[in-house]
């Protein structure tokens, strides 16, 4: 066998799930441990939400991963959130880093004359 | 001296008689006749002193009267006419045959110098003009023809100035000799009341005119274009060769610039005809000279002797020998301060004349000796000559406004002998980078005095950098 | 008070005709001989016409020989000995630079002599250089430098230091544009010859000889020329470097834009330096046809203005009658409503900075409004054939074509102060060849002598009629030219003026066909393309119409005021300087300088060019068309292009030469023009000129007003004037 077939016959190491319904459920955990932070962080941070406003904001950002298949993926993602609770939670963030997930720093590109010349690019 | 006389008269009789007994080449070229303007044969051996009724400058001392009267008496404008009526063709072929060169110092054949200017002109009027500027230190010869002989140059202004077509000549005199212009001022109007000068000179149908132009003190305005430029006005810078004077001179015209004993011994030459001159002095370095001997000599004195006498029979016959006698010579500048130094063993057999100081790397210049005995030092004389150019350097082109500023300062260290041996070497190629660099001859006649000294006095400096550093040792040591 | 250069002569340029005439037929005798001369330049065979320097003839085959004092457009010096090179036969190097060849020399210009000849002229000059390139001006964009590198020995032997120390010169005080630092100086003579050759004020020498030589002007005085920034180009060394760039930045941290300048109708070709969004300084560009490599002293440091007084965010004038800052939504809204309402009772007035992009799209907008209210502020006589013509309103001979001219005659302009660049071509042919000069107008001084033939423009009838003795000279010139001022032009009479002018044109007889007598020389770099697009010279159509809305596109001359408009006029002003414009301005548009655009100029010959953007324009600014085009679109009468290219293919059909850059499209009818003309009585009120002297050449439009340098020029001139009575 070559070098090359041997490696992709190889057992892909797992990260932390063995299969997608252990996946699923640590899904499931991080999205509840968000959900029951939702209060606290309204009220730490003072944002300009209520709770239902940013709860649907959170199952925004959950759904807008519903596509991925991939266990390692989404095993990397869950990662990625707890890293983002224990900040939230922690407070090593601060308002402003919330408020992004509202709106989107990058606005559109001007597309016709008029609004191009308004924000004065060519 | 007879001797001198008669062959004077051999060689303007018998010209043909003695073409058998010289060399074969010449023969040949004798048959045909000799072409014009070739000055007649070497068969001398012995040069000078010049017999009394040889000397052209009779009034070189001052004890006669110089003005017109007294210059007359003494052969001045005599038939000066009849030289002018020959024509300018007779008046250049008679100085060719004379074998006169510059004696302002480069030592360029007058003759063809002259000719140039007889091209067929373009309209442009044409000019002489003599260079009366001496500023060469050591050299005194000009301003004693100015005082005492003022009607020589006059007339040779006229006659020089006929040869070239010239239509005025203007003498451009150094702004210190004020006695001296004022006695050529004084000729000059002489000349023109006697209607020697201005229109009609002399009878001869010929318009001339001489003016006289004071310069305000710069030795750079003795250089031929910085002097035109100076009489245009302009500050005394040289310029740039091409265009020569003799295209472009004085005011845009053709021009040539001559010393003023060259123009002097002209009308000498005219009326006792070129081979009389060319009898005197070695072939190529025929005629009489005035000869200034300066420094540490008995009699310093200007003498007109002939070319190609010996140096040290020169020296001991008219200045009195060397302080302290002949032996204790140290070395002798031959021709004005611009020229590399000799030293003793040199002088001894020395022919006073172009080629053979230029056999001796040096240069006969201005014939300004500066006789230099064992008391002197040399090494300050020539640091001193050389505070002289970088003062008198005009500051137009580099390698002479920058460079003879750092040999004065290296020389200055020289005489106290505080430099390092390998600096003389970087000295002498300083001057190297001078010498032919420049716009004008100011930076080689800078350089060739220091050429000079490395030359001939090296161990001297040399004794003097280790003693200085000794000096220095010791007085660390004490310390 | 000319040095010429003798090699000149000898070379066949010709010399001044008032101090030789009978050398310049020399000299044409000696030009009769075209025949070539083979000469080797490191061996590499080259045919040269007789004269050409050892120089010039290496740049032939190109081997550069370096220099110092050398410079193409100066005489020959020959003083800083960097150009000697080898040639065979000869025991001296020569200098190439003045040294004319000969046939069959062969010269080395890389041989050993050649080289050890260079690095001692180097050793020499670098002996009381000072060693501050590091705080130097000069530093990266030094000759000296560049060949110390090159041509230099890699090590010093220079000890003396330790004894005695280097030159040390006080540093003179020449003016507000020119900084000196007198110790760098190696006396290459360059800036004395650009002053008494090409600037004409021989205020430059030296004093002092041998290594205490100093350039300077021997008295204290200011060097005060039109043309004076360009010794900074020309000085090798830091000895002459910028006073407003001092310390400003090094050559290699700037970025270069070409660009054209337009600050006068000239059109010199510049380079724009910057860093960091901001214009450090204006340098001129070679273009042989326009300026050479010379730039006149306002279009060279002017720039501050473009810092101060600008115009950065949109402006209303509120109820109380100021002039608040709103934002562009805003501000277009305002204007578009005042716009609409106004219908086609709007009008435009074009001033001296508006270039081709804004004028069409200005000119489009309004007639789409059914408007044709268009206008500039400078006055041109419409009489006759106007301005359908091109060839009345054109420099048509070209200002290259200044040179050739044996005849000049100014009608009422000062070609000096009004176009500086024309004037030393003027003064070059003056000088180099035979031109003569007279003037009609104001006796002002040219640095050059001219036959002043009076102010009273009836002079030009009695010169028709044949009345007048300079008739025949006119009559007999070869290459006459007749230049008129814009200023004259803008006189009641100005259209007569242009009649006999014209007539006076036609009447002479060139001695080619191709040669064009007739031109006018502007004073603003818009009018000509206005002119072209269709403005109507002069605002009475503004004054007469009754308009409701005016806009003014960077017009600050106050050829409007309040009290030309009617009472409810809205005066939209559109320009990148707060002047006197802005002040009338109910609404005020920010638009770019013309180093922060890229558009179309086109100068007094008819040359169309264009500016690059060097910097963004400060603030909201936008470009000047965009402006417009934006407008149309709140109006409702949007403009049919969006972008560069596609307003350019709008120039394009009205006028093709518009977008032709570089060219200059010769104009043609004279006779038509001429026979159109309706010769009217002249006034006899003497001719004048609004920029008599120095000190009214620094400040005269919107960005030089605002220059702090300028101001300062101003003040020195002012001095000078006082110190001299």
């Amino acid at each position: 066998m070559s070098q090359a077939a041997k490696t992709a016959a190889r057992q892909v190491k797992p990260i932390l799930s063995l299969n997608k319904e252990e996946a699923r459920k640590r899904v499931l955990n991080l999205y509840k441990a968000w959900h029951r932070q939702l209060p606290y962080i309204v009220k730490q941070y003072d944002i300009p939400k209520n709770i239902p406003q940013c709860r649907e904001k959170l199952r925004e950002e959950f759904t807008k991963y519903n596509n991925i298949q991939d266990v390692r993926v989404v095993d990397m993602l869950i990662i990625k959130g707890q890293m983002e609770l224990k900040e939230v939670v922690e407070v090593w963030k601060q308002k402003g880093h919330i408020m992004t997930y509202f709106k989107e720093s990058q606005e559109p590109k001007p597309k016709d004359f008029i609004s191009k010349f308004l924000a004065g690019v060519n | 001296m007879a001797m001198a006389v008669r062959f004077t008269r051999l060689s303007k009789n018998c010209y043909g008689a003695l073409a058998p007994v010289l060399g074969n080449g010449q023969v040949a070229c004798f048959s045909a006749g000799p072409p014009p303007g070739t000055p007649p044969p070497q068969t001398k051996t012995k040069f000078g002193p010049l017999a009394d009724e040889d000397r052209i400058f009779t009034n070189l001392y001052g004890k006669h009267d110089w003005r017109l009267k007294g210059a007359m008496k003494r052969g001045d404008w005599y038939k000066t006419k009849e030289v002018l009526l020959k024509g300018a063709d007779w008046i250049i072929n008679e100085v060719k045959v004379s074998g006169l060169r510059g004696r302002g110092g480069a030592g360029f054949p007058s003759g063809m110098k002259w000719s140039f200017m007889s091209k067929p002109g373009d309209g442009r009027p044409k000019y002489l003009v003599v260079n009366a500027d001496e500023g060469e230190p050591g050299t005194c010869k000009d301003r004693e023809i100015m005082r005492h002989d003022p009607h020589k140059l006059v007339e040779g202004c006229l006659i020089a100035g006929k040869a070239m077509g010239a239509k005025a000549a203007y003498i451009y005199i150094r702004g210190e000799f004020y006695n001296e212009a004022s006695n050529m001022q004084v000729a000059i109007a002489e000349a023109y009341q006697a209607g020697f000068l201005g229109k009609n000179a002399c009878g001869s149908g010929y318009d001339f005119d001489v003016y006289m132009h004071r310069g305000a003190g710069a030795y750079i305005c003795g250089e031929e274009t910085a002097l035109i430029e100076s009489i245009e006005g302009k500050q005394g810078k040289p310029r740039l060769k091409p265009p020569f004077p003799a295209d472009v001179g004085v005011f845009g015209c053709p021009t040539t610039v001559t010393n003023v004993e060259t123009v002097a011994v002209a009308p000498a030459i005219c009326r006792r005809g070129g081979n009389w001159f060319a009898s005197f002095g070695r072939t190529r370095n025929s005629g009489t000279k005035l000869f200034n001997i300066s420094g540490h000599v008995n009699r310093p004195c200007t003498v007109e002797e002939e070319m190609s006498i010996p140096l040290k029979e020169l020296i001991q016959l008219h200045a009195g020998d060397v302080i302290g006698g002949w032996d204790n010579l140290l070395a002798i500048i031959p021709g004005g301060s611009s020229t590399p130094l000799i030293p003793k063993s040199v002088c001894e057999d020395v022919l006073m004349d172009f080629d053979g100081l230029v056999q001796a790397q040096t240069s006969l210049g201005t014939a300004a000796i500066i006789v230099m005995n064992k008391q002197t030092d040399i090494v300050k004389a020539i640091a001193r000559l050389i505070m002289f150019y970088k003062h008198e350097s005009c500051g137009q082109c580099t390698p002479c406004r920058e460079g003879i500023n750092w040999m004065n300062k290296i020389m200055y260290r020289f005489v106290d002998g505080n430099a390092k041996p390998d600096e003389i070497d970087m000295l002498w190629e300083i001057s190297k980078q001078i010498e032919g660099h420049t716009i004008c001859a100011l930076g080689d006649g800078a350089a060739w005095p220091v050429q000079g000294l490395i030359r001939h006095f090296r161990p001297e400096l040399e004794e003097r950098m280790r003693k200085f550093h000794e000096c220095e040792q010791k007085k660390i040591a004490n310390n | 008070m000319l040095r010429f250069t003798v090699s000149k002569v000898l070379n066949g340029a010709k010399n001044g005709p008032k101090t030789l005439t009978v050398l310049t037929r020399w000299q044409s005798d000696q030009a009769k001989k075209p025949e070539k001369i083979e000469v080797f330049i490191d061996d590499k065979s080259v045919m040269v016409e007789p004269g050409t320097t050892v120089l010039q003839a290496a740049a032939l085959v190109g081997v550069e020989i370096p220099r110092f004092c050398y410079h193409e457009r100066l005489a020959v010096a020959g003083n800083c000995r960097m150009c000697l090179v080898e040639v065979e036969k000869s025991p001296k190097p020569v200098a190439a630079c003045a040294m004319p060849v000969m046939k069959g020399w062969r010269v080395k210009t890389d041989s050993e002599m050649t080289r050890k000849a260079r690095e001692g002229v180097m050793e020499f000059l670098l002996v009381n250089h000072p060693l501050d390139c590091p705080i130097c001006d000069q530093g990266g964009e030094c000759d000296l430098q560049d060949q110390s590198m090159a041509f230099g020995s890699d090590r010093s032997r220079f000890v003396d230091n330790d004894f005695s120390g280097k030159r040390a010169v006080e540093d003179k005080d020449i003016g507000p544009l020119i900084k000196t630092t007198m110790t760098r100086c190696i006396h290459c003579t360059r800036c004395i010859r650009f002053a008494s050759e090409v600037a004409g004020v021989d205020d430059l020498g030296t004093t002092g000889r041998g290594s205490d030589m100093q350039v300077g002007t021997y008295i204290e005085k200011l060097f005060l020329s039109e043309l004076s920034g360009n010794i900074i180009d020309l000085c090798p060394v830091g000895a002459l470097t910028s006073k407003p760039y001092s310390f400003t930045a090094r050559p290699w941290e700037i970025r270069k834009v070409d660009s054209i300048d337009v600050l006068d109708a000239v059109g010199s070709n510049i380079v724009v330096s910057t860093r960091t969004g901001e214009v450090l300084r204006i340098m001129p560009r070679i273009n042989e046809e326009i300026n050479e490599e010379w730039l006149s002293d306002k279009s060279r440091f002017a720039y501050d203005g473009l810092k101060r007084q600008r115009l950065v965010t949109p402006m209303l004038r509120d109820s109380s009658g100021e002039l608040k800052p709103v934002d562009w939504e805003a501000a277009l809204l305002t204007v578009g409503k005042q716009i609409k309402n106004a219908g086609d009772k709007i009008g435009a007035v074009a001033g001296g900075f508006a270039d081709a992009e804004l004028l069409i799209s200005v000119k489009d907008l309004l007639n789409r409004l059914g408007s044709e209210n268009l206008c500039t502020e400078h006055v041109f006589p419409m009489d006759g054939s106007g301005t359908d013509l091109r060839s009345s309103y054109l420099l048509n001979n070209k200002i290259a074509g200044a040179e050739e001219a044996d005849l000049v005659l100014l009608v009422g302009t000062n070609p000096r102060l009004e176009a500086p660049l024309l004037n030393s071509r003027l003064r070059k042919a003056y000088i180099h060849k035979e031109l003569e000069v007279a003037m009609i107008g104001p006796e002002v001084d040219l640095r050059y002598e001219y036959e002043h033939l009076g102010a009273d423009p009836n002079v030009l009838k009695n010169i028709a009629s044949g009345s007048h003795a300079f008739a025949k000279k006119l009559k007999s010139a070869k290459r006459p030219l007749i230049i008129v001022g814009s200023d004259t032009l803008e006189r009641p009479d100005g259209a007569a003026i242009l009649a006999s002018v014209q007539a006076l044109a036609s009447s002479a007889s060139p001695q080619e066909k191709s040669w064009k007598v007739l031109n006018v020389l502007h004073k603003v770099a818009s009018q000509v393309a206005a002119l072209d697009i269709g403005y109507t010279p002069g605002v009475e159509k503004i004054r007469n119409g009754n308009l409701k809305v005016v806009f003014l596109l960077g017009a600050d001359e106050g050829a409007i005021t309040k009290e030309d408009l009617p009472k409810d006029c809205f005066v939209i002003y559109q320009g990148h300087h707060g002047d006197r414009g802005a002040l009338l301005a109910d609404a005020v548009l920010p638009g770019a300088a013309y180093t922060e655009k890229q558009a179309t100029y086109v100068n007094t010959e008819g040359r169309a060019q264009q500016t690059l953007v060097a910097v963004t324009p400060p603030g909201r600014a936008r470009e000047d068309w965009k402006i417009v085009r934006a407008l149309s679109e709140v109006v409702g009468e949007k403009l049919p292009y969006d972008n560069l290219d596609e307003i350019r293919d709008r120039l394009e059909q009205v006028a093709p030469h518009l977008t032709r850059y570089g060219r200059a499209e010769n104009a043609n009818y004279f006779k038509q023009a001429a026979a159109l003309a309706k010769s009217a009585n002249l006034d006899s009120t003497p001719l004048d000129v609004k920029i008599k002297e120095l000190k009214d050449f620094y400040m005269t439009d919107s960005i030089s007003r605002a220059s702090p340098t300028m101001a300062k020029c101003v003040q020195a001139a002012l001095k000078q004037k006082e110190a001299k009575c």
